[in-house]
């Protein structure tokens, strides 16, 4: 199987497996508890069918649509992910170089594994950093400057990470950051021999934002679901949030907003977007899905806030589907993490074009020229 | 396993899938991305229940309705379906034939292997001509000009393949038209030898009513996704319908309604029929199934123009719950195509007399003596 046989998600999630050493490929492939949200999040779409218009006479589409003031190309984004060099040699390069020649936005993570200082010398389409409220206040300065300085266009509070989600896959393969060693998790290791040398030559691996304050996660390995619960503040409020936010003084997002209180108490703080999300299935489990969800948000607050659509997409038709309901734009993180697995940047670049031809054919086959003809009279729910 | 096995739609299936190469097989069996489309159009039909009316002296129920101008004896009839030589040599001849056996309408596609006017000289029954808008409007004109000629009774416009749906199967298998050998195709052509045997010996394979007009699909292999990509005309739009309407000046149909706003506008431009569809989940994946939207439809249009339900359609059942919620006939694709890669011509006139006795035996069990005595009294939501 190689990348040419990719033409879904499940065919780059396939081949992720075959390269990946199976911790890591679990970390990826895991969420919380019984995965019951995580299936959700995918599942919801499919109980409400779309109903097309014919004969509108769709030679062009045109799929850009605006959201934090910049105009992308695609109605969807990278949103940001941990420790990319673990996927792939290439990891963050890959996947902004990706997103750049698609022109959409990259989210960059707190825990990414290249800098943001690089990452703004490599591309110049627009660029979001996710932000982890640490406990080290001087770790939560030193980083807000540092992506001013890098001048990345959206800053985006994580709110769903209080504490670790309950990651049983995770606990089982022993992953970590930086990947150790056990006697369970040797054998996957050393079965995939290239992700093994390429570990080991292409660099050192680094937190380039969190290693000059914490050792966890660098010098001393540490599990994700740990890591939060030992280094991010718990005590985080909205005053909080809202100091960040006009701290930043820019585009600001909350990312992991389910409530309707919430979303509208994210408008009061002066957020100009928020992700509806549940961190893709991998804290709390049973919790709603986005798409669920996604109308009493937009309903709430979407003539005020971009609401961004994030979690459990694979398909076109699942864009269509969020995007008709009201959302401003779509991201997700397995979206392209199986593909930059499956073979770096080329990966990442055949998925993006997928999903873009997928959503110019599903568009097409609506009736619709252009994001805004999306609307609520294209979709009808089953009783 | 052989056709006097097949008592439903599943044994055709899987006796098709004996008889035909893989690539041939999972281009019938196939839908778009996921397929949930493709589930749904079937599933559908579970989601109410009959409610039958008992002591009603039914004797004989009389199966007949009147669509295109056109008493067909039983309510279902065959929808038009691309290449079906690739599916038994024998191709539109055999469901032609078949079709006029039950008295009901046989429907022949652009794609169609066998030419328009081969067709009406093998069978007298009521004949629909489907057609797809190409790039080449001459091509337009000159086909519905020759179905006229040629006595075909009705025409059908179909609209929801401005481009082609995502068929992964079909990426997979690498299907083209016509077939072209892969590596991983070889073996299964190898292992169906008859199929072979009767492809390479019969009548060469060609898309006999675009062939003059376009050397793809005859002599060039192309997926059939890159031939709906090059050749159809994506500006496509209402006027371009209405003009087909105009000219062919007969019973039409808008094949691919979905939304009421269409259905609408559909009688607006003088259409007598739409065809309510998804093409069988081959096109947008995610879309709502004929029968979910057939209340929808049958309420806004219902008795301004003739309502037939395309998708799903596997059971005699199936047909007597979208008569009873207001359709005028239903039609389907892959149960016949199936038969016919099962055994040609007497295969599907299998497939139609088990559909037929279906029926016939669902309307006597609910108490119904004559198509219009089903209504929507009949039919219980869960």
């Amino acid at each position: 199987m190689g990348l040419k046989d990719c033409h879904n998600f499940s065919d780059f999630r396939k081949l992720a497996k075959r390269k990946l050493p199976s911790p890591i490929f679990h970390y990826i492939d895991g969420a919380a508890d019984d995965e019951v949200t995580y299936k959700r999040n995918t599942e919801a779409f499919n109980e409400v069918d779309l109903v097309p218009n014919v004969l509108r006479g769709v030679e062009q589409v045109d799929l850009s649509t605006t959201i934090f003031g910049k105009k992308l190309d695609l109605p969807f984004y990278c949103s940001p992910t941990a420790l990319q060099r673990l996927f792939h040699y290439q990891g963050e390069r890959a996947v902004g170089k990706a997103a750049q020649k698609f022109n959409t936005m990259f989210g960059v993570s707190s825990l990414a594994t290249v800098s943001v200082e690089e990452i703004s010398s490599m591309i110049d389409t627009p660029k979001l950093f996710q932000f982890y409220y640490h406990k080290d206040k001087g770790l939560n300065n030193a980083i807000v400057e540092r992506v001013k300085a890098a001048k990345f266009d959206v800053m985006a509070l994580t709110v769903d990470t209080i504490t670790g989600g309950n990651r049983e896959r995770d606990l089982r393969t022993g992953f970590t950051s930086p990947p150790k060693l056990t006697l369970s998790s040797l054998i996957s290791f050393a079965i995939k021999p290239m992700w093994g040398i390429n570990y080991v030559t292409r660099g050192k691996f680094e937190l380039p934002h969190l290693q000059d304050h914490v050792k966890e996660g660098t010098s001393t390995a540490t599990s994700v679901g740990n890591y939060f619960s030992t280094m991010l503040d718990q005590s985080m409020n909205w005053k909080d949030a809202e100091n960040l936010c006009s701290k930043w003084g820019g585009h600001f997002a909350l990312k992991g907003v389910m409530s309707v209180e919430d979303a509208k108490r994210a408008v009061d703080i002066g957020c100009t977007g928020i992700m509806v999300s549940n961190h893709g299935g991998r804290q709390l489990d049973g919790a709603r899905s986005p798409f669920d969800q996604l109308a009493e948000i937009v309903d709430a607050v979407g003539d005020k806030v971009d609401v961004i659509c994030e979690g459990g997409i694979q398909r076109g038709t699942h864009m269509l589907k969020a995007l008709s309901m009201g959302a401003k734009a779509c991201a997700g993180g397995r979206l392209y993490l199986y593909a930059l697995a499956a073979a770096g940047q080329e990966g990442v670049e055949r998925a993006l074009n997928q999903y873009r031809v997928e959503l110019e054919r599903d568009m097409k086959l609506m009736g619709c020229t252009k994001i805004s003809d999306l609307s609520r009279k294209n979709l009808r729910f089953r009783k | 396993m052989s056709l006097k096995d097949c008592y439903n739609f599943d044994d055709f299936r899987k006796l098709a899938k004996r008889n035909l190469p893989a690539p041939i097989f999972h281009y019938i069996d196939g839908g778009s991305d996921d397929e949930a489309t493709l589930k749904r159009n079937t599933e559908a039909f579970s989601k109410c229940d009959l409610v039958p009316s008992i002591l009603t002296s039914v004797g004989e129920p009389d199966m007949t309705t009147e669509v295109f101008g056109e008493k067909i004896k039983m309510p279902l009839f065959l929808s038009p379906t691309a290449m079906q030589r690739l599916y038994h040599y024998d191709g539109d001849k055999a469901s032609a034939r078949a079709a006029e056996k039950f008295g009901t309408f046989y429907s022949m596609s652009t794609m169609a292997t066998t030419s328009i006017e081969e067709i009406s000289n093998v069978s007298g029954g009521p004949k629909m001509f489907q057609l797809y808008i190409h790039k080449d409007k001459g091509l337009t004109d000159n086909l519905i000009d020759r179905c006229k000629r040629s006595g075909f009774k009705a025409m059908c416009l179909t609209v929801d393949t401005v481009v082609a749906g995502n068929r992964e199967r079909d990426h997979r298998w690498g299907f083209t038209t016509p077939p072209k050998l892969t590596l991983k195709s070889l073996l299964s052509f190898a292992t169906h030898p008859m199929w072979s045997i009767n492809y390479l010996t019969h009548e060469k394979f060609q898309l006999a009513n675009v062939s003059h007009f376009t050397k793809k699909g005859s002599s060039i292999a192309k997926g059939v996704m890159e031939y709906i990509n090059e050749q159809y005309d994506p500006k496509m739009n209402w006027q371009d319908a209405e003009y087909c309407i105009k000219r062919w000046g007969g019973p039409f149909a808008i094949k691919g309604v979905m939304s009421v706003e269409d259905a609408k506008r559909a009688v607006e431009i003088g259409a007598s029929a739409i065809m309510l569809s998804n093409h069988g989940g081959r096109q947008l994946d995610g879309s709502r199934s004929p029968f979910d939207q057939l209340p929808a439809i049958a309420e806004a249009v219902g008795g301004k123009l003739e309502i037939i339900l395309d998708g799903g359609v596997r059971r005699g059942t199936h047909v007597l719950k979208a008569l009873s919620l207001g359709a005028t006939a239903c039609s389907f694709g892959k149960g016949y195509l199936f038969a016919l890669g099962a055994g040609g011509q007497k295969g599907v006139e299998a497939l139609l007399q088990r559909m037929h006795d279906e029926i016939r035996r669902d309307m006597i069990l609910l108490g119904c003596k004559t198509i219009k005595d089903l209504k929507k009294t009949n039919i219980a939501y869960r």
